[in-house]
């Protein structure tokens, strides 16, 4: 057997290695389809926290100022010492590792897709809510029907972006030992003494699994679009 | 049916209306013309309270619709708006477009709007594009199906916001021709425009409204052919 063949077997064919990478890759979906799913929701409450109409002579709601305040401390910290605080300061006592990492990540996540989710509605032009009003539909049912399923579409492409940037982005919770696709590979590559082929591999599986959501990705938004197309 | 009394805007700071006071009466056509920026479409935009007035009194058969406690939806009902920017729902489908508020409010029922939906749109030639989206659409389409989609809702007076502003020279015709039909069949209406010539054939009262306030008043006749004021003769002889 020449050195790469070796190399190759150590980092994945011997003790079934090939296991613990598709485990770790396990533990990296799970955070990051979690906390997408929570930073959605949270995103959505914060865009229309933020959109929230003040009473005549006040400049925002109190919802607004909320919001403000959230968004500006997620974005003005390191999202790995938000992930620290999480972990030994606000969940110390938890013992489910992937729950309190994804609540962390899907907080510092919905800070972002809410300001993707304002922007996606007040891109929608203004007129269609005026024309939904003018026929007597209340802002709410304009809203539903007209406005958020348009805002749904500008919104798409960012959001996907976002899901991808938070999938590479639960690399770091190697800091509070969970053992995701990165931790794996770094903790097999110490076992073998041998860098190259884990770190590349886990590389290559990151690349597939993303290659594969942006095609998804792709695909949707075409079918979204059919309402522009002639 | 309409009743405007003393009506002002202030957009920060600037008073764009500065006291309205008119009657609107059923069967009435007034067009309402003036200079860019004279407040002409913000007056018609606070007749259904799209903007909200500053002061004053807007009635509405009756019921004062500046009146906070007013369910302003309910009144909207009644009044139809077409825009100049059409404002067709891009979402949906020309169908779709036309019986989403009288199915979604309870004015009808989904196959008693459809078929009220396609004969209004065979009234104006497009009952074949019931099924499209309006991108596919041209401005005179858009404009005509904007038109179709208020009347959808039985209103009893309808406001036009320059309906024909936006639109190529060679569609302005097409839909001058059905807000014409609907004149004549006796809708109460007020248009803002820029067509002098449509105001003058159409109109039964034509409001010339300048720096925030109604300069003049008449019959198209007599305000197109013997203008009072000075403004109105400087205004009339740069847009004739």
């Amino acid at each position: 057997m020449n050195g790469i063949e070796t190399k190759f077997y150590n980092a994945f064919i011997a003790k079934d290695r090939w296991i613990l990478y598709f485990k770790g890759l396990g533990v990296t979906l799970e955070i990051a389809v979690i906390a997408g799913i929570i930073g959605i929701i949270i995103g959505c409450i914060v865009a229309l926290m933020k959109l929230s109409e003040p009473k005549k002579g006040r400049k925002h709601t109190i919802w607004w100022y909320i919001a403000t305040v959230y968004v500006d401390i997620i974005r003005g910290t390191p999202s790995v010492l938000q992930l620290l605080i999480m972990w030994f300061i606000v969940f110390s006592s938890s013992n489910n590792g992937v729950l309190v990492a994804s609540l962390s990540f899907g907080i510092n996540s919905g800070a972002y897709v809410s300001e993707i989710i304002r922007a996606g509605i007040l891109a929608v032009d203004k007129g269609q809510m005026e024309a939904g009003r003018s026929l007597g539909l209340t802002k709410g049912q304009t809203m539903r029907e007209i406005v958020l399923p348009q805002a749904f579409k500008n919104v798409l492409p960012p959001i996907g972006n976002e899901f991808i940037t938070l999938i590479k982005e639960t690399a770091i919770v190697g800091y509070v030992s969970l053992s995701d696709l990165t931790r794996t590979a770094s903790q097999i590559s110490s076992r073998t003494y041998e860098a190259f082929m884990p770190l590349i591999g886990a590389a290559v599986i990151y690349f597939v699994i993303i290659k594969i959501l942006t095609l998804l990705l792709e695909a949707l938004e075409r079918r979204m679009r059919r309402s522009d197309l002639r | 049916m309409i009743s405007v009394k003393d009506l002002r805007k202030t957009f920060n700071g600037q008073e764009v209306l500065k006291g309205i006071t008119t009657e609107i009466d059923k069967g009435e056509k007034v067009a309402i013309i003036g200079p860019s920026g004279s407040g002409k479409s913000t007056f018609l935009r606070c007749l259904n309270l799209l903007e909200e007035p500053t002061s004053g009194e807007i009635w509405f058969e009756d019921k004062l619709i500046t009146d906070p406690s007013v369910d302003i939806n309910k009144i909207r009902e009644h009044m139809g708006m077409v825009f100049q920017s059409f404002n067709l729902f891009a979402n949906k489908t020309v169908m779709e477009n036309i019986t989403l508020a009288p199915v979604k409010l309870g004015v009808m029922g989904k196959d008693e709007a459809k078929e009220k939906a396609l004969e209004l749109l065979r009234r104006v030639n497009l009952e074949e594009k019931a099924d499209v989206y309006p991108a596919s659409l041209s401005g005179g389409q858009k404009q005509r199906i904007a038109i179709v989609r208020s009347l959808a809702m039985s209103p009893k007076v309808m406001l036009f916001d320059e309906p024909t502003s936006a639109l190529d020279p060679e569609m302005v015709g097409e839909v001058l021709d059905v807000i014409k039909g609907l004149a004549e069949s006796g809708m109460t209406m007020v248009i803002v425009t820029h067509e002098m010539g449509f105001a003058r054939e159409v109109a039964t009262r034509v409001l010339f409204i300048d720096e925030g306030i109604i300069m003049e008043e008449n019959t198209p006749d007599k305000l197109f052919n013997a203008p009072q004021s000075k403004r109105l003769q400087d205004f009339l002889s740069k847009v004739l």
